[in-house]
């Protein structure tokens, strides 16, 4: 079996039953094996899903999964009121410009001194306090924070696990489970090792370029569009570079090279 | 040499916001409601109020303004209240997130984590990330939209530059 089409699979279940079931606190381990149950999982699945596959309420899920691995990873969260207000009024300014305006953003301080920048879907953005520290304005933190937006927008790390995916196929799937405890554990699996696909492009691999690029220039329309410079991400890349920060701190180590990035904006 | 005000406000004036926006073109709405104005400013009268996703003919273009037609009205959307193409999402999807058309971004707001994800924090021992989070939403929600509309009026960002 296809891992990702069990990844959906596993997503919709837990989806459906997170989104369906208002109140419920975890997975009811006994209600899976029920054929009722099921249709209600199944049809519940299929409903929640929009035009693109992976749907609102299966992001949510998803997204709310990535940012506890950014901020576990990253040295948890800055807890400065201020910082935090700045960065969100910026930051909302910007999401109420983007294509996806009626998500919930939420913007964070990583406390983490390497330079880095991550979103995750369902419109949770985080810069590193690295990162923070070295925007000399709010054109320059704009720009960055739109980079990170325009990766939500774009549901660049749903592709991650939509590229090989077969959604009916693996809806379907729930009608194939004899035991209902080994198919939840199977489920769970699948799904961990979803996230774990996207948290490698996050973390190790990163986005290929053209991604990237695509995130640059659609970040940089949208910073300008909201009012902000059209300069603010290429300022902060040409700092980077010129103080050759590179060669002593990780600095974007996930992103193309710093040139040519320069260059395209 | 000075130029007259006139002669540079028509200038920047006929600067479009957004290339993408041209008379004759298309755009999209992408909040689920969104006013169309008497006049290219945030604080016009309104016109009648757009439904998500609708299709739009571009009329004129005006700085950070677009002059749209639809459904027999003609008025004026803030170009960062427009897309260029159709939202991905269908409305029901967005009702399924607790979205209906009567509420705004603001109310919309105040979501938790998902159970499922609250699940995976307890799966992979990320107990201090999951509490980390949960601040964050809970300082992040307690931003009312109030605070970012005067925001953007102070700072002159979006609908108010």
């Amino acid at each position: 079996m296809n891992r990702f089409r069990s990844f959906l699979f596993a997503l919709g279940v837990l989806a459906a039953t997170a989104g369906l079931h208002a109140g419920f606190g975890g997975f009811d381990l006994s209600k899976l094996a029920d054929p009722k149950t099921a249709d209600t999982v199944k049809n519940g699945a299929k409903a929640l899903k929009g035009l693109t596959g992976i749907g609102p309420e299966e992001e949510r899920v998803i997204g709310g999964s990535v940012a506890l691995e950014i901020v576990g990873t990253y040295g948890g969260l800055v807890r400065d009121e201020a910082v935090l207000r700045r960065v969100n009024l910026i930051g909302r300014t910007l999401a109420g410009c983007s294509d996806r305006p009626e998500l919930t953003w939420r913007f964070g301080v990583l406390n983490s001194d390497t330079v880095n920048a991550f979103s995750a879907p369902g419109g949770y953005v985080f810069i590193t306090r690295g990162l923070y520290a070295l925007a000399d304005d709010d054109d320059q933190l704009a720009g960055i924070l739109a980079h990170e937006i325009v990766h939500v927008t774009k549901r660049h790390a749903l592709k991650i696990v939509e590229r090989s995916e077969a959604l009916d196929g693996g809806i379907s799937l729930v009608a194939q489970q004899n035991s209902k405890v080994r198919a939840t554990q199977a489920q769970l699996q699948q799904f961990d090792l979803g996230i774990d696909k996207i948290i490698d492009t996050l973390f190790k691999a990163g986005f290929d370029p053209k991604t990237e690029y695509e995130a640059d220039s659609v970040g940089r329309d949208l910073a300008t569009t909201t009012g902000y410079s059209r300069d603010g991400l290429r300022q902060v890349l040409q700092k980077l570079q010129q103080e050759h920060l590179a060669s002593s701190k990780k600095v974007f180590s996930t992103h193309p090279p710093l040139p040519e990035r320069i260059r395209r904006l | 040499m000075k130029l007259p005000v006139f002669v540079v406000m028509a200038v920047l004036l006929a600067v479009p916001a957004h290339a993408a926006y041209a008379p004759g073109g298309t755009a999209y709405t992408k909040r689920l409601q969104t006013s169309l104005l008497a006049e290219p400013a945030p604080l016009a009268s309104v016109v009648a109020k757009l439904q998500y996703a609708l299709k739009l003919k571009v009329v004129e273009v005006r700085g950070a303004w677009v002059r749209v037609s639809a459904g027999g009205n003609t008025g004026w959307v803030f170009a960062g209240n427009l897309a260029e193409q159709k939202p991905a999402e269908n409305s029901d999807a967005l009702e399924h997130m607790g979205v209906t058309a009567s509420e705004t971004s603001a109310s919309a707001a105040a979501r938790p984590l998902a159970p499922a994800a609250v699940d995976y924090a307890d799966r992979r021992g990320l107990g201090q990330a999951r509490h980390d989070v949960e601040w964050l939403e809970h300082t992040c929600d307690a931003i009312p939209a109030a605070d970012v509309d005067a925001y953007k009026q102070t700072q002159k960002k979006g609908e108010f530059q």
